[in-house]
């Protein structure tokens, strides 16, 4: 019954050739795992030596890729789905270091319950959870006890640790996205995980003040709607980029009294490289007091973007006390909000003091899209040319072309401190 | 003149390392080359070794002088600080042009020199080589033995599901192989069928892909040292002939494809069209001799073996659409289209169906069989 076909090569000259069934295991794991999971389990049938190679791959990756031909049949999918993802955990051996699970057809089934807490006794490293469909997946408490976790994705869950849950000790990056969970939860969690190097949380809900307290956060990127964000010993923080995406009014300066969310915002930010202000955001900054410039300058911020809405007399004096307070700014992006672009700005008109002391002495590069021509917004740009002596390039993006031959003109004529800087023209 | 002999002089001024292989043979590397290394340079920064020809650096046994030319290439272009990364990128594609065993001893040699960009190189290039191939192909691309029986193939799959087919698709399948193997012995003559036997899952694909288009079975070149005898003769000669055998092999047909599905399926004379210019690769001679074969079995156990192949069919009919969708999704990325003739998909999809069934039968059981294999194995091991 067990006979064997006869090889096609002598056994010799076999070896000779087949240098790939060969090769170490660790070699032969980053083989595998540079192709699809299918791929690889699938060498099993190669040949006898090809039998188990697959089967210590540290990585699993249960995409798209994993099924085959999209069905419009979900609980087909969904058995297809689990009945893999069973079969190749039980099949392999070894550590699993990353497990991703990621398929467009996945929903919240309880199945995922059962291989977290496979998971959780492993030592599993990287873990990505995204449920693209249904509503949100309720994490097992399990998944809380997955203490050698470095990264951490979900997407589309609700997180609900146990009380006896103290933090991901070693978790360095945290990608949050469509997700729900309760204020205390955020805070206790942000606060207990004191490796955290990287956090990304977009399109939450359950808290509205974020409390950022990371030590060792270097990135952070945030997306959703917030009343409050506060970052407290975030000394390390390089890169942020933060969107509001509601227009909160003016209301707030109510509940935060006269202190100046600019001021409270840049405290605990001294070594900001890069940041971005999405959306609305620019309008949390305007609310209280703007002052001039903040009490310490950004001494290393060298990157800025801004969404802006060229005729708000509060956010043009914040992006002057922002542009005033980075001394080494060498890249500017500044995108009007086209929705309140509408307006004629013949009413705010700016002094010209407001534009007084502030040289960009760093300044190369600047990108201005999404204006349509106004006054206010050409002064902005007048300003800036006038004032950066290093300036290279400038970009201008109109957001549509009613206009652009006038805006063209315009811009020919405003004088240039830099003798190098190039003006570039883009059609919308 | 002095210029010269200075300009000749001056390349003795740069520093070497000297590097032996495992073979003995001892060379002097550029530095910076070298260095570009990690493990010959831990061994320089550590040992102090490397700084002349009886201070050799012995690399490790798995670089050979060959190889090690290939990885001082590399090291030579990549070390030079300021290169684009486009630069990098084309270098690096055309550097991982060669034969699968050269790049896996790179790869391995690579590896113990620590040298982890090329590693990933070489190894993402031998991925390359695997993902999306069917095992025949990946087999002859790195020569590997084809030394699983079909039952150890089919092992993982008893594992994943218990499904009552699988078990009967073995059994029959042992018993369809035993059974060639007695006919061997007792004709002890090259027929045929010995040839057919040796056809590959692929060939039977690539018979099946006949049909859209490329009558002239384009996709054969892998197959080349395969038996694929064409009788070059005017088709209308032997059409008719062709036209009989199919009859008679309809009607002979399992019962599975006339009841049942067969009602959405086109009308049999269709079907017989398409039958006709998809069967243009093979030979007729080769289903006639089949057919001989098939005449000079047992009687007794030819009904058995039909009717089970019967019984199996009709369980596989069973869960029909679903399976038809998983044969479908699957010959888009391996290129196993069904024939396409007629508009819309369904009747494509039987028809395609349908016709791998009629022909299968006149290719002999074993051929059958193994497609069927096939269909399991890729529909069931469903990483797939």
């Amino acid at each position: 019954m067990k006979q064997r076909e006869p090889p096609k090569f002598p056994c010799k000259m076999e070896m000779e050739v087949d240098k790939i069934s060969n090769l170490p295991g660790h070699i032969m794991d980053k083989i595998l795992s540079h192709m699809s999971l299918r791929d690889a389990v699938r060498t099993s049938v190669l040949s006898s030596k090809w039998r188990n190679k697959w089967i210590t791959l540290p990585h699993l990756v249960f995409d798209n890729q994993c099924i085959l031909g999209s069905s419009q049949d979900q609980t087909f999918v969904k058995n297809k789905l689990v009945n893999i993802v069973d079969h190749v955990l039980l099949l392999h051996t070894g550590p699993i270091q990353k497990f991703k699970l990621s398929h467009r057809d996945l929903q919240g089934v309880c199945d995922i319950d059962r291989w977290i807490l496979y998971l959780s006794r492993g030592s599993v490293k990287e873990f990505v959870l995204e449920v693209w469909k249904g509503n949100r997946y309720k994490l097992p408490s399990s998944v809380f006890s997955c203490q050698k976790l470095i990264h951490l994705e979900l997407f589309n869950c609700l997180l609900k640790p146990p009380s006896t849950f103290n933090g991901f000790r070693s978790l360095q990056s945290l990608d949050l996205q469509h997700i729900t969970m309760d204020q205390i939860v955020f805070e206790t969690l942000i606060a207990s995980c004191p490796l955290l190097e990287r956090l990304t949380l977009m399109n939450f809900d359950g808290f509205t003040y974020l409390e950022i307290h990371a030590p060792n956060l270097q990135f952070f990127d945030v997306g959703g709607i917030f009343e409050y964000v506060n970052f407290v010993n975030t000394f390390q923080l390089a890169i942020v980029s933060i969107g509001l995406y509601v227009d909160v009014g003016y209301e707030h300066s109510l509940t935060h009294g006269n202190t100046s969310s600019l001021i409270n915002f840049f405290a605990h930010l001294p070594r900001i490289q890069r940041l971005e202000v999405q959306s609305y955001f620019l309008k949390y900054f305007a609310d209280g007091n703007v002052p001039e410039r903040l009490p310490a300058p950004c001494i290393e911020l060298n990157y800025l973007s801004i969404r802006m809405n060229f005729n708000d007399m509060e956010e043009t004096l914040v992006v002057l006390c922002l542009l005033r307070s980075s001394p080494n700014l060498q890249e500017l992006e500044m995108l009007a909000r086209p929705e309140e672009q509408t307006d004629v700005g013949t009413a705010t008109s700016f002094c010209e003091k407001d534009y007084q002391n502030c040289l960009f002495n760093q300044l190369r590069l600047v990108k201005i899209a999404g204006i349509s021509g106004l006054r206010c917004e050409m002064d902005f740009i007048k300003f800036v040319l006038a004032n950066s002596p290093v300036l290279e390039r400038m970009t201008v993006k109109p957001a549509s072309s009613d206009g652009g031959w006038e805006l063209l003109k315009e811009l020919l004529r405003f004088r240039r401190a830099s003798v190098l800087a190039e003006i570039i023209y883009l059609d919308p | 003149m002095s210029e010269g002999a200075m300009a000749v002089v001056k390349p003795e001024m740069k520093s070497y390392i000297w590097l032996q292989t495992a073979d003995g043979l001892i060379q002097q590397v550029e530095e910076e080359v070298a260095m570009f290394c990690p493990m010959i340079c831990r061994e320089v920064l550590q040992t102090g070794m490397g700084s002349s020809k009886t201070y050799a650096i012995s690399l490790p046994q798995r670089v050979n002088p060959a190889i090690l030319g290939l990885i001082l290439d590399y090291c030579r272009f990549h070390q030079v600080p300021g290169r684009s990364n486009k630069e990098r990128k084309t270098f690096d594609e055309k550097f991982i042009r060669l034969d699968t065993k050269k790049l896996c001893e790179l790869t391995s040699a690579a590896d113990s020199l620590q040298l982890r960009p090329l590693v990933d190189l070489t190894s993402r290039a031998l991925a390359r080589m695997i993902e999306g191939k069917t095992p025949e192909e990946i087999r002859e691309t790195f020569h590997l033995p084809d030394d699983l029986t079909e039952e150890e193939k089919l092992e993982p799959l008893r594992n994943m599901t218990d499904d009552p087919r699988i078990r009967l698709l073995n059994r029959l399948y042992a018993r369809k192989r035993k059974e060639l193997k007695e006919r061997e012995k007792l004709k002890n003559v090259e027929v045929e069928e010995e040839r057919v036997d040796e056809r590959s899952v692929d060939d039977l694909l690539s018979f099946i892909n006949g049909g859209d288009g490329d009558s002239k079975g384009v996709r054969c070149t892998k197959n080349k040292k395969k038996n694929r005898r064409r009788k070059d003769q005017p088709r209308d000669s032997s059409s008719n002939n062709e036209n009989g055998n199919h009859q008679k092999e309809l009607n002979g047909l399992p019962s599975a494809c006339q009841n049942g599905e067969v009602d959405d399926v086109p009308s049999q004379s269709k079907t017989l069209n398409l039958q006709d210019s998809a069967s243009v690769p093979f030979s007729p001679k080769l289903e006639f001799d089949d057919g001989d074969i098939d005449d000079e079995l047992d009687p007794a156990m030819k009904e058995e073996l039909d009717r089970e192949v019967e019984d199996f069919a009709r369980r596989l009919n069973s869960v029909w659409p679903e399976r038809m969708q998983e044969i479908l999704s699957l010959g888009q990325e391996r290129r196993l289209v069904p024939i396409s003739m007629n508009g819309n998909g369904s009747l494509k999809t039987y028809t395609g169906m349908l016709l791998i069934k009629l022909n299968l039968r006149q290719l002999c059981p074993f051929s059958y069989l193994s497609l069927l294999v096939f269909f399991f194995f890729f529909e069931n091991f469903n990483l797939d």
